[in-house]
Parts: structure tokens; sequence; C-alpha cells
């Protein structure tokens, strides 16, 4: 009798996500029909893209189990292979066509360093921001998870190999352009489609984007390999006794995972019409982990609208500097509180709140997903 | 030849200032499996309260470092008792609500101190150089090596000689037994804690006159000193030591022949490819978890 009634609960939960999510996209389908003011659509699209990137980390961190707080760091390396491309289709000023990007040409570099060759093509480029990410998360994850590293050990060799490349990148200033980044980059064309920062055909694709990447990680989530993630998440030595080989499912999430952080880098490039450091900065990848934790890590929406909310509350108070400074206080202070208090957060709250309506009890909406009590079992 | 041991010097300097950041951070993570991501805001506290003693009140370096030692230890604490022994059986959570208290932190001291670098005096005494082996090498850093070097032989003493260290010992092998014969596991966490705590702000402080004090500066030190813990392994003071060396030797090394930001990453990746085939790390006899 028990096994029947979660069997119900399992299935009307599928179907209540898959149906939240598709109602979600459709809603910002929607949005530039009623919102006639190209910046403020830039803006909102800057937001879904963000939504994306958070939603990567509750596909690794909620799902999986591997607290990435190097996040941004797959997020950066998609961000910068757009931008190289970008870089190499605009005409340079100062050499004019098919000269030399015009940063290196101040630091005095006389011919293109050879990673930036392939960037000629523009659908290396686009397959690198998505595959580069993977193949570095799945070369860090080869050595870490074959080595049973878990835990705190993930979230800082994670953080720490994030915190080495930004600073690489910002000495390497003759290739990569150091502080200020790769700027005044060409428009993105697919197909004959010019995609302009601040027009519709960009807030399009970034829609596109965010609900294949949310179906995508969904469709990974419902298969049976999802469901292993979970359980090693769970109780990582029993699927092990069990013959799985964990170090390869894990692997795989967290390449899965920073594939859709490099196509959401990407597309931020296309948005924000430059890429820099700070894309894979400390400050990024911790609000990244706020948006995850406010939205909810176990929930793939919860997570994306929790960046939309947090990101779109700071950006509309973000009008007065000193606000802006007390903001990231106020940030810290939120964060501590739900981390303590709200463990699986707004998503969490809602799927309570939900039952509470339902009048069924609490407790079979716990069992769906647990995390915290058994994490310290291994 | 000269060059040479003024490599081998510059490396002992290097790693003399990871050993002093490293070691509060070691013995929180070892005895409460806490990885303090506030870390490093603990040090830019005790770098930033030794530069408020001087500028108000004139006090120099070394006479601060009493007051600063219990000021951050109180204000770790403070954190222990608030908002960590809420988490007691969540250990991934706890790096977050780190990480949360260490932005507020940085943040607090933005908002009151300001943004812009500041720099501490260095003590008048110990501002010369002296000449070792016939190398010119300055007073401080020879300072600052023996300061780390007996902070670490009192946490050695504490650790193994004292009842506070007994009874921390006593819980890290088992806790309800160790609580079975009257321990008072809450209240030694907390001093332990406060203890890690102090000890981070005495690195700011002992730091602050070589390299200038800014809100961010933390961070820098935070990565350089989990790269001690990882590759020494946990629970091993004796591994804390010989890995924050022989990190420095090597720092020391290819930031010679490269640059700190090259010598850096081929630390990092060095410890990547090590936690592949050494997992415990190389002084440790547990497995980490």
């Amino acid at each position: 009798m028990q096994s029947k009634s979660a069997d119900l609960t399992f299935l009307r939960r599928t179907n209540a996500e898959l149906i939240a999510i598709l109602a979600v996209c459709a809603i910002f389908f929607v949005v530039p029909v009623l919102l006639n003011n190209d910046y403020l659509l830039n803006k909102v699209a800057r937001y879904l893209v963000l939504g994306i990137l958070a939603m990567s980390l509750s596909l690794s961190w909620g799902y999986a189990g591997i607290l990435n707080l190097g996040q941004a760091m797959s997020f950066g390396l998609g961000s910068y292979a757009m931008a190289m491309t970008l870089k190499l289709k605009t005409v340079p000023v100062h050499t004019g066509p098919q000269g030399l990007p015009d940063f290196m040409v101040w630091n005095n570099v006389t011919q293109l360093p050879w990673f930036w060759w392939p960037f000629e093509s523009q659908a290396f480029a686009i397959l690198a921001g998505i595959a580069i990410p993977a193949a570095v998360a799945a070369a860090l994850g080869w050595f870490m998870f074959r080595g049973r590293v878990t835990g705190v050990y993930v979230a800082i060799i994670t953080l720490a190999a994030m915190v080495v490349l930004n600073l690489v990148i910002i000495d390497q200033q003759q290739y990569t352009g150091g502080f200020n980044g790769i700027t005044d980059l060409a428009q993105l064309e697919l197909f004959g489609i010019a995609f302009d920062a601040y027009g519709r055909s960009t807030y399009y694709l970034v829609t596109i984007c965010m609900t294949v990447a949310l179906l995508v990680a969904y469709a990974f989530t419902r298969t049976k390999a999802g469901l292993i993630i979970q359980a090693i998440r769970d109780h990582e030595s029993r699927v092990r006794y069990f013959g799985y080989d964990v170090g390869a499912y894990q692997i795989a999430a967290f390449a899965l995972s920073a594939a859709i952080a490099g196509l959401a880098g990407m597309i931020y490039t296309i948005v924000m019409e430059f890429a820099s450091p700070t894309f894979l900065g400390v400050q990024l990848s911790l609000s990244v982990v706020v948006w995850c934790a406010v939205g909810g890590r176990q929930s793939l929406l919860g997570a994306l609208l929790g960046a939309i909310l947090v990101a779109g509350v700071q950006g509309a108070l973000s009008e007065s500097a000193t606000f802006l400074e007390t903001w990231t206080l106020v940030m810290g202070g939120l964060f501590v509180l739900i981390v303590l208090f709200l463990p699986k957060g707004l998503a969490g709250l809602v799927a309570s709140l939900w039952a509470l309506i339902r009048q069924r009890p609490l407790r079979s909406v716990r069992g769906v997903h647990r995390i915290e009590q058994t994490e310290t079992g291994a | 030849m000269d060059q040479l041991i003024q490599q081998f010097l510059t490396g002992l300097s290097i790693g003399s200032i990871l050993l002093l950041v490293a070691m509060g951070l070691s013995i929180i993570y070892g005895a409460m499996g806490i990885i303090n991501l506030a870390h490093g805001e603990f040090v830019m506290l005790g770098a930033y309260a030794a530069w408020f003693l001087q500028v108000q009140f004139g006090m120099g370096l070394l006479i601060s470092l009493v007051p600063i030692f219990l000021l951050v230890a109180a204000f770790g604490w403070l954190i222990e008792r608030f908002v960590l022994s809420f988490l007691n059986n969540r250990p991934l959570d706890t790096i977050l609500a780190t990480w949360g208290v260490g932005i507020m932190l940085q943040q607090a001291v933005r908002l009151t101190a300001g943004g812009e670098l500041r720099y501490v005096k260095m003590p008048e005494a110990l501002s010369n150089s002296t000449a070792i082996l016939g190398v010119q090498i300055s007073l401080y850093r020879v300072f600052l090596l023996v300061a780390s070097l007996v902070l670490f032989a009192a946490t050695w003493l504490l650790m193994n000689r004292t009842t506070v260290g007994m009874k921390l010992r006593a819980i890290i092998q088992d806790r309800p037994v160790a609580a079975s014969f009257g321990v008072n596991a809450r209240r030694i966490y907390g001093l332990t804690f406060a203890y890690g705590a102090g000890l981070a702000g005495l690195a700011g402080a002992l730091v602050s006159p070589l390299k200038s004090v800014s809100p961010e500066m933390g961070t820098g030190y935070v990565i350089d000193a989990f790269m001690v813990v990882v590759l020494g392994g946990v629970q091993s003071l004796i591994g804390t030591v010989a890995s924050a060396f022989i990190l420095g030797e090597l720092s020391g090394v290819i930031a010679f022949l490269q640059n700190d930001t090259v010598a850096k990453a081929i630390v990092l990746l060095a410890i990547v490819v090590l936690i592949r085939f050494r997992p415990q790390g190389m002084f440790a006899t547990r497995v980490r978890a």
C-alpha cells in the first residue's frame, strides 16, 4: 500500500513539474508582446541567462550532490569562446580587415596565437562554448571522483580552479584582454539572423536556449541515470555496493551541468556584448549559489526563478550605489538565514504549502526529496 | 650559490606565511569537519584591526597582537555559537553559511573602513635586513618564520599537553562517548573555533606590513590555505607544516622562473593530480569524507 501511494505522488509530481516548466517558458515567450521597451527586454534576457546558470548548478548541487562553488568557471569559458569568435569578426580600427584584435596590437603581439585560430569558425566556437566547459569539468571530475573525493573537498577544488583560471586570464593580458576582458564585439549572425543585444531576436534566442536547457536537464533527471545520480547524493556507498560505477555517473552529471553553464555563458556574451574576467569571478559564483539556495536547490525551476527573482530585485534597486553596497550585506545575511532555516529554498516552501492546501500530510512531501538527513551518513 | 640560498630563503618566507594562515583553518577542519570559508575574512579582520589600532591609538604592531587575537577569537566564537552550532549534521551547509558570513564581513568592512588600500607600518626594530649565509634578508621575514614556528609549537602543546586539547581529541575520536564522560562538546567546539579564528587574525596582523590591506585580501589567502590543508591532509598538524613549506618552496621557485600566477596554476594542477592518487593527502592516515 505504501509503495502504491508513493508511486502516485511520484507521478503527480512528474506532471506538475513538467507543466510548471512549460508554463514558465510560455510566459517568458509572451513577455516581448507586453513589454515594448528594448532596454528592459535586454535586462529580462540577462536575468533569464543567469537563471539558466542557476539551473545548471541545481542539476549538479541539488540532484547530484556535487556542490560546485566554481560554477561560474564553466559560464566564463562559454562566454570567452563566444567573445573570441565575435572579436575575430570585428574589423579592428588599427590593423584593418583580417588584422589582429586591438588589445593584442596594444600588447605588441605580432601574430594570432594558436588557440585563437579555430575561433575564426563560428560553428567551432559555438561547439567549443559547450564542449570546452564540459571537457574541463569531466577532466576535473575524473581526478576528483575517481579519487573518491566528495563533499567539502569538491567545493574547495572547484572554487580554487575557478580563482586560478580567473588569475591566469587577467595575467595573460596579451592573449585574453586581461582585466578589461574582450570588448567591442561583432554581432552574432546565425541562419541570416543578426542578434542585436537590444533586439527581439536575441530575447527569443535566450528564451529558446532556456527552454531547451530546462527540458534537457529535466529529461536527464527523469532517466535512470538521473535517478541513480539522486541515489548517489543520498547514499553514495549503498549505490556503490549495488555495483554501479558511482564515479562515472558523477562525472556525467558534473559535465552536463558545466555544458549548460557554458551555453548560458555564450548567450550572456551576446546579451552583454562583452566578456570579462568577472564572469568567472568569486562574486558571480557566490551569487549563483545564493540564487540556487533561495529558489530551491533541488528544483530546476526553483533555481531558475530564484535567480530571476534575486537578480531582478537587485537590478531594480541598483540605481543608487549606496544601496548596492548594502545589498551585498543583505544578501549575505539572507543567504545565511536560508541555509539555516530553509534549506530547500522557496521551492520547498511552495511544495509544503501546496501539500497543506491539499490537506495531505507534510511527511509525503518531505519523503520525496530529502537531502540533509542522510548527507552525513557516509 | 648565493642565488640558490636567496631562493631557498624566499621559499621559507612564503611557507611561513602559508603556515600562519593555514594553521587555524586546519585545526577547525580537523577538529570540527567545518570548512570555514570565512577564514580569509578573519585574516582580513586581523589586518584591519592592526591598521586601526595603529592609526587610532598609535599602537605598535607587536603590542597589538594580543588584543587582535582576542578580538578575532571572540568574533569566531560568536559565529560558532549563533550560526554554525545550528548546522551540526550538515557539513556541506557549513561551507555555505561561512561563505555568507565571509561576504557580510567583507562588505561590512568595506562600508565602515572604506574600499581603498591600507598600509600597516613595520615595527622599527625589525625594519632592517640582516645577512644569513651571505645573503641579505629582511629581519621582519625572519621574525615571521620564527613567529609561525612558535605559534605552531604552542598549538601542538595546546592540542597534546592540555586538558582542553585532550577533550577535543576525545570528541574527534568519538563524540557520544566523550560526552558520556562529561565532556561538554559544544563548549569545546566553540573554543576550538575561536582559537582557529584568533590564529587567522594573528596571521592577518602579522602579514599586514608586507602586503597592502584591503577588504578583498582574504579570498587569496583562503585559497592558498586550502591548498596547504589539502596537500597536508586533515587532522595532521605536522602535515600542515610540511606542506606549507613544500608549497612555499615550490611557489618560490616557479614564481622565480615564471610569475606568481603561473606558480599558483601549476601548484593547483599538481594538487588536483595528487588527489586522484592520494586522496588522503600526503601526511594523513585517515581518509577524508
